[in-house]
């Protein structure tokens, strides 16, 4: 990232701290404006439906001008592989320009082209292997993966965006599923990604947006590991199924299995204890995802009781745990509990009861209706019986 | 730890901007020394309460000929009236004002209620059908326990699922991917959907008048721009014939939202407004070359450049708007 892009993102990190304390009424507003007066943030940050406005139009505009002058030379791949990978370069340029100005950095414009330059990149790098090197399928599919770990490496690093963070790493381990040992490969790494990133969590020479990417990239190597030491996953093969030449049943360590097994049960309550100890709420969130994907694991094998019995007492125990845990922190001394506060402390609240109307509205919605057709005239034909006696045997 | 802002508050202190207890409570947040935990609480209610509604669902189409269709019926009530009495209890007065619900799970549990409630009348009418032929009434009755419940209580959440069970009665889905996609809409359901848009709208504008619930007014005209630009949108994508007349209408209507939108300071309406006017416009752009053999990069072009103008709009809009 450029030196004076990061002190944006270290100004806007401010700012977006001392909007919190307004909010909450921790500060007033003559204080709050000797804050923005030390640390100015010289970008135009529009809100998040500007944004995405702003990204999805400039997506419009790329996409309807490549489609026009490929459909133009669609019966030449040659002109067409050329004309991504000149895409590619226009929006990979764009974004360049777009992030060097304070006045368009933020505006969701060089994040649309960012997505745009690499996509088009890519498509027009499988078109050449395929069709003007000829590559063998497989070969192609392993060149390429590689080169998106790399480009969306390059992305995250350049622009500091945790998409592409996320993107790369996930890429990543599906590049190494199709070596040789690919679910021995996805536990080394993942445990290596996962030390790695961490460091980065708190680092203070590391831009605020490439935290960011640290702290996805632990969720993608924790993931990584997980899935890698399923005993579900590790039964069904799942990552075999992702490998060039799947290993037959026999490569199995013995022992294998046992350790899975462990692993599964063991693996969501390491992150949840990791969470707790560093109070992480992203470790938090991400092992309480592993142990309910370990529940559904055990569930695959021991039927304790039937699904709706399962259901039932799951949601119960949720909603009085939650309930505990609110009770808890709430009549604790000053609120807290080693750390942990059920207070919304400087988050904006209404904003986050205001999105999620969404997700229950979407989720609880009944189905529409559907109108009566119109019958009009339907022969049915004519119906034995009479008597009680029916035409079906 | 967030490093920049201790950096911050180290340096704020010094020039004292924050007094010393303002830094050390700031700094022990920026440090994670105190850490906020009430999304995951939400997160886990919510969970719970859409598995709970989940086993129920599950319980009732599987095992209604085992435990009988009255025991069914009668242990949802019972389950639905102990969460409808629990928030009832716990509830503050009511106000026209926005009332700050008394405890984190109070909206999941009346959800929760709520739900239970719907689940069974729905079960009761497929069991026993009160209504008959006229079943879809049930929707109606459901959805108007919620708008109830919304005004009763104070939550949105339970305004945004009547607006939408109103509409699944009328058999409408608050989507415009539908009709986006051109998978085609029936003219009475377009109907339906613009007048039922309107009414949101109008109600929208009524809580903000009358100051009664004012805070719904997002909720009523989100669900409502949506429906009424929604079929608007359907008839100029679907209807052959008089596709062009409502182009105007959705032209009309979309300046309309916008210029309200402006002088509001909604950014949010002002976005729905402008997609849909584009996305009509892009349908105006490609009629003429429908039946062109080489002209397809054309319309591609032209739609490109209106592209680039609306581009224009939403860059002058926002640096004009003051946003609420």
């Amino acid at each position: 990232m450029r030196p004076e892009a990061i002190g944006w993102e270290r100004a806007a990190e401010v700012d977006s701290a001392a909007r919190g304390w307004r909010r909450a009424g921790a500060i007033d507003e003559a204080t709050h404006q000797r804050i923005r007066e030390a640390f100015p943030d010289p970008c135009v940050t529009p809100g998040a439906v500007w944004r995405v406005l702003t990204g999805g139009m400039v997506a419009a505009i790329v996409l309807c001008t490549f489609a026009a002058a490929a459909l133009g030379l669609w019966r030449s791949s040659t002109a067409i592989q050329i004309l991504l990978l000149l895409w590619a370069a226009a929006c990979l340029v764009a974004s360049e320009v777009l992030e060097a100005s304070p006045g368009s950095a933020r505006r969701g414009a060089a994040g649309a082209t960012s997505v745009l330059g690499v996509g088009f990149f890519l498509l027009g790098l499988g078109l050449v292997l395929v069709e003007s090197v000829r590559l063998h399928g497989d070969d192609a599919i392993d060149l390429l993966l590689v080169a998106a770990v790399l480009t969306c490496g390059l992305a995250a690093w350049r622009w500091g965006s945790p998409l592409f963070a996320g993107l790369g790493g996930v890429v990543l381990f599906c590049s190494l599923a199709r070596l040789p040992h690919g679910r021995i490969l996805w536990l080394l790494a993942g445990a290596a990604l996962t030390g790695l990133a961490a460091w980065g969590l708190d680092e203070v020479r590391l831009a605020p947006s490439h935290r960011i990417g640290a702290a996805v990239l632990t969720v993608v190597g924790i993931g990584a590991v997980y899935a890698a030491a399923n005993v579900y996953s590790l039964d069904e093969a799942s990552l075999e199924h992702l490998a060039r030449l799947a290993p037959g049943r026999e490569d199995l360590p013995r022992g294998a299995r046992l350790a899975a097994a462990a692993a599964t049960a063991l693996l969501p309550l390491a992150v949840l204890a990791w969470g707790l100890r560093s109070r992480r709420t992203f470790l938090l969130d991400t092992g309480i995802v592993l142990l309910a994907l370990s529940l559904v694991t055990l569930r695959q094998y021991v039927h304790v009781a039937p699904l709706w019995v399962v259901l039932i007492l799951a949601g119960a125990l949720l909603v009085v745990l939650a309930l505990a845990v609110e009770r808890a922190l709430r009549r604790a001394r000053d609120g807290e509990i080693a750390g942990f506060t059920a207070d919304p402390l400087f988050s904006d609240e209404r904003r986050q009861q205001v999105l999620q109307i969404v997700p229950v509205v979407a989720a609880f919605t009944p189905e529409a209706r559907t109108p009566a057709p119109d019958p009009g005239f339907a022969g049915e034909g004519g119906r034995f019986g009479g008597g009680g006696a029916q035409e079906k045997f | 730890m967030n490093p920049d802002v201790v950096r911050a508050i180290t340096r704020l202190r010094a020039g004292h901007v924050l007094s010393a207890e303002q830094a050390t409570f700031f700094d022990r947040v920026a440090r994670r020394g105190l850490v906020s935990v009430r999304f995951e609480i939400r997160t886990l209610l919510y969970v719970g309460v859409l598995l709970l509604t989940s086993g129920v669902g599950v319980l009732v189409a599987l095992h209604q000929e085992e435990i009988g269709p009255l025991a069914i019926a009668v242990s949802i009530a019972l389950a639905a009236a102990g969460s409808l009495i629990w928030v009832a209890r716990r509830a503050a007065p009511f106000s026209w004002g926005e009332v700050p619900s008394p405890n984190v799970a109070f909206d999941y549990v009346l959800l929760l209620g709520l739900l239970l409630v719907a689940a069974d009348l729905a079960y009761v009418e497929v069991q026993f059908t009160v209504l008959g032929p006229r079943w879809a009434y049930h929707l109606l009755v459901v959805g108007v326990l919620y708008l109830l419940a919304a005004y009763r209580w104070d939550s949105r959440t339970a305004l945004g699922l009547s607006l939408t069970t109103l509409a699944a009665w009328r058999g409408l889905s608050l989507s415009l991917v539908p009709a986006a996609l051109g998978l085609g809409v029936a003219a009475d359901l377009r109907a339906s959907a613009i007048a039922l848009g309107a009414l949101y709208v109008a109600a929208a504008a009524l809580s903000t008048r009358i100051a009664r619930k004012a805070h719904f007014e997002e909720v009523f005209a989100n669900a409502g721009l949506l429906l009424l630009l929604g079929g608007l949108l359907s008839g100029v994508l679907d209807d052959r014939q008089a596709w062009s007349m409502w182009l105007a209408a959705v032209l009309l209507t979309a300046g309309g939202v916008m210029a309200v939108a402006f002088r509001l300071g909604r950014s949010l309406y002002f976005a729905v407004g402008l997609v849909a006017a584009y996305i009509a416009l892009v349908r105006l752009l490609f009629e003429p070359f429908r039946y062109g053999r080489h002209a397809d990069s054309i319309p591609l072009l032209l739609a490109a450049l209106l592209g680039s103008a609306v581009l224009a709009v939403i860059f002058w809009a926002h640096r004009r708007m003051r946003e609420r």
